[in-house]
């Protein structure tokens, strides 16, 4: 058997006195989906951080491909092959979709080392078809598209540079209901490109249309994770409230 | 909306409205003046090159501005470098005193660009600072005393020589204007630039260097505005404190006609040429057309005003 | 003051070693009063004949410049010469020299100027020598430049004239004797230091029982109050202060109302409208002495006129100094600035 894509193990977070995050344990295997859900200040964010390489952990441990990985920057983390989708989506506005997907690792050609801007444009082209993302055309600013377009865009660039894990933080939380079906088809095709996600959304019928694990946060306490097709919304309920 | 050619797409029609502002004024002058040798040869040069230092200021503050940040200090950076490289001519070969003067301006620039980066201020406050501070540095250098040139290869090279029959100044904008946009438009720096003045969370989000990136930003700004400096001493034979103090907001005016945004995101170095000669072009016109000074002025001021208009207006979809 | 500040302060650049008995010219020429200066009706017939133009390259905007440019337009239009082009350089050299190209495409036969300063102008201006264009310059010479072979003449303000013309201003707003302040601008600028040394020169050898019993330097036109009060605590007898331009006189006189003290007179030079007014209202301001910039601006043109029919002028001209009081004030602007005195004073002498 393969290790699992992502592998956290005992992981806890600690600021000040305060526990933020005791005690984490969690195995995302590649093509698979898992949740995290949980109350605001549940600790959903300081463990994304913590896998983007934004916030070291206090301990416990973190394996990538059954190794141990000590990720000091979030470069560090995009280097692994981790990728956020944020909330805020961090997409230059003004800037073409193709240039957004290259950002930071453009294309170039030549000894003067000039933008490939052909082979980026081919490249998004293939990527946003593949992804099925509905866009005008690859040249397009990302300021003149719709919500659930730019969602696309930022689901397509992370899967793109991703090897191993996808985070997404609420990747539907602004979205109209026609959009956010359409970004959701996306999500459910990353399965079949290999890679662990980690999804985290306040929506039960989001996650239970999406998700083939979910992982329930109280406090910073991990209440259980149970297979999405054995569990029912009203048992994670009571785990997110804690009324059960 | 109008449907761009592919080509255009998700190009900024704002882009080119520096451009048709420029034939307008340049065919009301060729109208109006039709007698009075605006036309001519002589005074087309006399255009270019009269524009040759802000053009150049100018490509450093596309990236500057593009970054979302601004320089407030070329004006002083300017005389600075001017007198920096006219003092060193006096005990070295020329190429050592221009080499001093882009030292010290792409030194002032990493000054400054620290200053934004690592200490977090506002690159406004920070170079609205070392405006004033050059402005002092450049007065006491020489104790307000002009410093003559009298080296004939940094006169030629910098100021009234020629090359193949073109006069170096014209050399000059031509390098740093393709330099500019190259950089800007064709290389990882440039795409950088464009993303960081656009969103410096999604250039950060995507692994760009954001402070080291800053930095160089300013310190080429600072280089830029050295070699303008250069140019303006190479063209007088002589550097004097009071060089460059008035041509920030020309600048400013000429890269903003030329469609780069005042926050970021959006910037064009040929824009900027186009915006460097439409002021210099208005400069010699308005004075062809033998009108008093005040009239000069407010007629210059009503015609950016236009040009401003229309190019901010556009913008906004 | 910001006026004729300006006007002549490079000239210490340009000036060996003036001697002090008059201003002398840079290769030490006596000076010539700008009215000296005459075309007779040939001259003129001939000049009209010849349908020239001038452009006008000043260093800056101001009421002194406003004043030469309407002396030299007025000037020029009875010589039958037209003015062309007119610029202002804000006091940027680079600007001058792109100015300079620009008005060449105009070929004008004459250039009157003031060149921002000597070392980086001669650049500028050699290639309007070279285009054959008259040359008048105002104040400053650009290095290397020739009388006669570069530039037909030069134009300065009467600086010795005006500090001795405030000296005998004090002597009689004070009765030809007492004891008196003397505020001077201390700091390397030789519009200022001329003047103010040619007071005082004058005060002790002309007026030996007028005594200066206190100097004081300011370096910035704000500090005239701080400096004034301080004479006024050391020496309450005293009758009269000099105050080296117009600004920081307004705080001397600031000082003196503040004490209560109508006694004291104050002397200053280039005309300002609060110590006119004072003057008029019988106040502390005794005099102004200020220069004629529109007769400046006349002498230039004529000089132009003199270079463009190939006629010699005198290399060093001067133009004439003005003491203004309350009894001259109306043509004393008119004089010096071309226009009429401001309204506040013109009320305030028909009030008064």
């Amino acid at each position: 058997m393969t290790a699992p894509a992502l592998s956290l193990a005992h992981v806890r977070r600690v600021f000040g006195g305060v526990v933020a995050l005791a005690d984490l344990s969690l195995d995302i295997a590649a093509g698979e989906i898992v949740a995290l859900v949980g109350d605001n200040g549940a600790g959903k964010s300081t463990l994304v951080k913590i896998i983007a390489g934004v916030l070291p952990p206090s301990g416990g441990r973190i394996l990538l491909d059954g190794t141990e990985a000590t990720m000091t920057s979030p470069a560090d983390a995009q280097a692994r092959g981790i990728q956020v989708v944020h909330q805020d989506l961090a997409l230059a506005d003004s800037q073409p979709v193709y240039m957004n997907l290259f950002l930071g690792r453009e294309l170039t050609k030549g000894p003067l080392r000039r933008l490939d801007r052909r082979r980026m444009i081919a490249e998004t082209e293939r990527l946003v078809q593949a992804l099925d993302v509905r866009i005008p055309s690859a040249r397009a600013a990302i300021r003149d598209l719709s919500g659930g377009q730019r969602q696309g865009v930022a689901i397509a660039r992370a899967t793109h540079w991703a090897s191993r894990v996808v985070l997404m933080d609420e990747p539907t939380a602004a979205l109209g209901v026609a959009e956010r079906e359409r970004v959701e088809r996306i999500i459910a095709g990353l399965r079949a490109r290999s890679l662990a996600v980690l999804l985290i959304s306040h929506s039960l019928d989001q996650v239970f249309r999406l998700a083939d694990r979910i992982c329930v946060l109280r406090r910073g306490v991990q209440i259980g994770v149970r297979r999405a097709a054995e569990t029912t919304p009203n048992e994670i309920v009571g785990m997110i409230t804690g009324a059960a | 909306m109008l449907r761009a050619p592919a080509s255009l797409r998700g190009v900024d029609p704002a882009r080119y409205v520096v451009y048709l502002g420029f034939l307008l004024v340049l065919g009301g002058f060729a109208v109006a003046l039709r007698n009075d040798g605006f036309l001519s040869a002589a005074n087309l040069l006399n255009i270019v090159q009269g524009a040759t230092p802000v053009t150049v200021m100018s490509v450093g503050t596309v990236f500057v501005l593009t970054a979302g940040e601004i320089d407030l200090s070329i004006g002083s950076v300017v005389a600075v470098a001017a007198l920096v490289g006219a003092i060193v001519l006096r005990g070295a070969p020329w190429w050592a005193a221009a080499a001093a003067a882009l030292l010290a301006g792409g030194g002032i620039g990493l000054v400054n660009g620290a200053l934004v980066a690592y200490l977090r201020l506002p690159s406004f406050l920070v170079t609205l600072a070392t405006m004033g501070l050059l402005a002092g540095v450049a007065r006491w250098l020489t104790d307000l005393r002009s410093v003559p040139i009298t080296d004939d290869i940094f006169n030629g090279l910098f100021g009234s020589g020629a090359l193949f029959g073109v006069p170096s100044l014209v050399l000059w904008t031509i390098a740093t204007v393709v330099a500019g946009h190259f950089a800007l438009r064709e290389t990882k720096f440039g795409a950088h630039v464009l993303a960081l003045g656009d969103s410096a969370a999604a250039a950060r989000a995507a692994g760009i260097r954001v402070r080291r990136l800053r930095m160089q930003v300013l310190a080429l700004s600072g280089a830029t505005a050295a070699l303008a400096g250069v140019l303006y001493a190479g063209r007088l034979n002589g550097a004097r404190y009071s060089l460059g103090e008035t041509d920030l907001l020309t600048v400013i005016a000429a890269v903003i006609v030329g469609g780069t945004r005042l926050s970021g995101g959006t910037g064009s170095v040929p824009g900027a040429l186009v915006g460097a000669l439409l002021m210099e072009m208005l400069n010699n016109g308005l004075i062809l057309m033998g009108l008093a000074v005040s009239e000069q002025m407010m007629v210059r001021g009503v015609i950016i005003l236009v040009a401003v208009a229309l190019t901010l207006r556009e913008r906004r979809v | 003051m910001k006026a004729t500040f300006f006007a002549a302060t490079a000239l210490a650049l340009t000036l060996a070693a003036p001697a002090f008995a008059q201003t002398r010219g840079p290769g030490g020429e006596a000076p010539t009063p700008t009215t000296d200066l005459k075309l007779d009706a040939d001259e003129i017939a001939k000049l009209k004949g010849e349908h020239a133009t001038a452009a006008l390259l000043w260093h800056t905007s101001s009421d002194f410049v406003n004043a030469v440019t309407a002396g030299a337009t007025d000037t020029f239009a009875t010589l039958g010469m037209k003015v062309v082009a007119e610029t202002d350089a804000g006091f940027d050299p680079a600007k001058q020299q792109s100015d300079i190209a620009t008005v060449l495409a105009k070929k004008p036969n004459a250039i009157l100027a003031l060149p921002l300063d000597p070392v980086t102008s001669a650049a500028a201006f050699r290639p309007a020598v070279a285009a054959g264009v008259k040359i008048v310059l105002l104040s400053n010479v650009p290095a290397g430049f020739t009388y006669g072979k570069d530039y037909v003449a030069i134009v300065t303000d009467d600086l010795f004239a005006m500090g001795s013309h405030a000296a005998d201003a004090m002597a009689t707003a004070i009765g030809g004797k007492g004891h008196i302040g003397y505020i001077f601008h201390d700091a390397a600028y030789y519009v200022t230091n001329q003047r103010d040394q040619s007071f005082k020169k004058t005060i002790e050898t002309k007026y030996p029982d007028i005594k200066i019993v206190e100097s004081q330097g300011i370096t910035a036109p704000d500090q005239g109050e701080k400096v004034a009060q301080a004479m006024l605590l050391k020496h309450p007898d005293l009758d009269g202060i000099y105050v080296t331009w117009a600004e920081p006189a307004e705080g001397v006189l600031s000082a003196l109302r503040q004490a209560g003290n109508r006694h004291v007179k104050i002397v200053t030079l280039d005309l300002s409208e609060p110590l006119a007014l004072d003057m008029v209202k019988g106040g502390n301001v005794a005099a102004i002495v200020a220069d004629q910039a529109y007769a400046l601006g006349a002498g230039m043109a004529t000089a132009a006129g003199y270079g463009v029919l190939g006629k010699a002028a005198p290399p060093f001209l001067v133009a004439p100094v003005l003491t203004v009081t309350k009894a001259n004030v109306e043509q004393g602007y008119q004089q010096s600035l071309h226009r009429a005195a401001p309204d506040s004073v013109v009320k305030a002498l028909k009030g008064g």
